[in-house]
C-alpha cells in the first residue's frame, strides 16, 4: 500500500512557509486544500460563480503574498483565509447595494405569480446574498459565517477579532434585518403564503 | 429595519440558509489554473535571490537575514579587517590603545621550558 506523502499531511501553516522558501509543490498542495472552501464560501454568499472565482483568486492571491512574513502559530491560515474572503464578499455586496434600486429588495410583488418563484434555487441564493448586501457589512459578514459556513461563535469572534457577545449580537441583528428584508420578496423566493 | 419578523418568517429565512449552506460549488479547473499562476509570479521573484535556488537547509533563513551573497561578502570584508587590525595594528590606532590600556604587560605563567604546564 502507498504510503502518504508527508507534506500531504503538514498543516497549512508549514506549508505556506515551504511555499514562502520555493517549494512550487506547497503551493499546488495549498491550493488544492484551500480554494475549494474559499469559492464555495465566496459562492454561497454572492450567489453568483463568476464573482466567486474573483473573490477566491483575490483571496488566494493575497495569501501567497503574505507566505513570506507568516508567523507560525499566530493564526490558523483557514481562519485569515475565512476573514479575507468574508471581507472581499462584503465589498462586493456593499458595491452592489450601491448599484442597486432602494427599493429593488424590500418592495413586495403585486398579486400576480412571480416568474422568480419558478426559478432555479441558484435564484434563491442570489436573492439571499441581495439581501445580504442590505445589511450592515459587519452583520452580513456574521450572519453568512454563522448560517452558512456553519462556523461557531468562538470561531466567528476569531475570524472577525472581536467577542463573543459581539458576534451574538451581530448575527441576532442581522438575521432580523434579513428576515424582514426577504418578507417582501415571499413569492418571489418560491415561498408558499398558507394565509 | 422597524418591523420585527415573526417566527414564521424565521423559520422560513432558516429554511433559505440551510438550503443555500448545502450549495456546495467547485472551483472551475481554469480557476484552479489561474491560482497556481497566481502563485509562481509570486515566487518567481523570491526565486530570483540567491538563496531561494533549491536552497532549503536548515540555514536558509539565517542566510536569507545576512542578505545572501552580497550581505556574506560585507561580512567577510568586515572580519578580515578586524583580524588584519589584530596581527598589525596601524599605528595610530597603536597610540589609542595605549592611552586607554596603558602599555602592555607580559605576564609569563608557565616557564619557558614547560609549556605544556605540567611541571616536568
Amino acid at each position: 500500500m502507498d504510503q502518504p506523502r508527508p507534506e500531504t499531511e503538514a498543516p497549512d501553516a508549514a506549508l505556506l512557509v515551504a511555499f514562502a522558501n520555493g517549494d512550487a509543490g506547497a503551493a499546488r498542495l495549498l491550493a488544492e486544500r484551500l480554494l475549494p472552501r474559499t469559492f464555495a464560501q465566496a459562492h454561497r454568499m454572492l450567489g453568483d460563480r463568476a464573482e466567486a472565482e474573483d473573490v477566491a483568486q483575490d483571496a488566494m492571491m493575497r495569501l501567497w503574498k503574505i507566505a513570506g512574513e507568516w508567523r507560525q502559530g499566530e493564526a490558523q491560515v483557514s481562519t485569515w483565509l475565512y476573514r479575507v474572503t468574508a471581507n472581499l464578499c462584503t465589498d462586493r455586496l456593499r458595491r452592489r447595494k450601491r448599484s442597486m434600486p432602494l427599493d429593488a429588495v424590500a418592495e413586495p410583488l403585486d398579486g400576480a405569480p412571480s416568474v422568480l418563484a419558478q426559478m432555479h434555487r441558484d435564484a434563491r441564493a442570489t436573492a439571499l446574498s441581495d439581501a445580504l448586501a442590505q445589511l450592515p457589512p459587519r452583520q452580513a459578514e456574521a450572519v453568512a459565517l454563522r448560517h452558512l459556513e456553519g462556523l461557531s461563535n468562538p470561531e466567528i469572534a476569531a475570524v472577525m477579532e472581536i467577542g463573543v457577545e459581539a458576534v451574538e449580537s451581530l448575527t441576532a441583528r442581522g438575521k432580523r434585518g434579513l428576515a424582514a428584508i426577504l418578507a417582501g420578496r415571499r413569492e418571489e423566493l418560491g415561498i408558499e403564503d398558507d394565509d | 429595519m422597524t418591523i420585527e419578523p415573526d417566527k414564521r418568517e424565521i423559520g422560513e429565512l432558516d429554511a433559505l440558509f440551510a438550503e443555500v449552506a448545502s450549495h456546495k460549488a467547485a472551483p472551475s479547473a481554469d480557476l484552479m489554473t489561474r491560482v497556481l499562476a497566481d502563485a509562481a509570479s509570486v515566487q518567481a521573484p523570491a526565486a530570483a535571490r540567491p538563496l531561494a535556488q533549491g536552497s532549503s537547509g536548515f540555514f536558509s533563513p539565517l542566510w536569507v537575514a545576512l542578505g545572501g551573497w552580497a550581505g556574506a561578502g560585507g561580512l567577510a570584508a568586515v572580519a578580515a579587517t578586524g583580524v588584519w587590525l589584530g596581527i598589525a595594528p596601524p599605528a595610530a590606532l597603536e597610540t589609542v590603545t595605549d592611552a586607554i590600556f596603558g602599555s602592555s604587560v607580559t605576564l609569563q605563567v608557565f616557564s619557558a621550558d614547560d609549556v605544556l604546564g605540567m611541571g616536568i
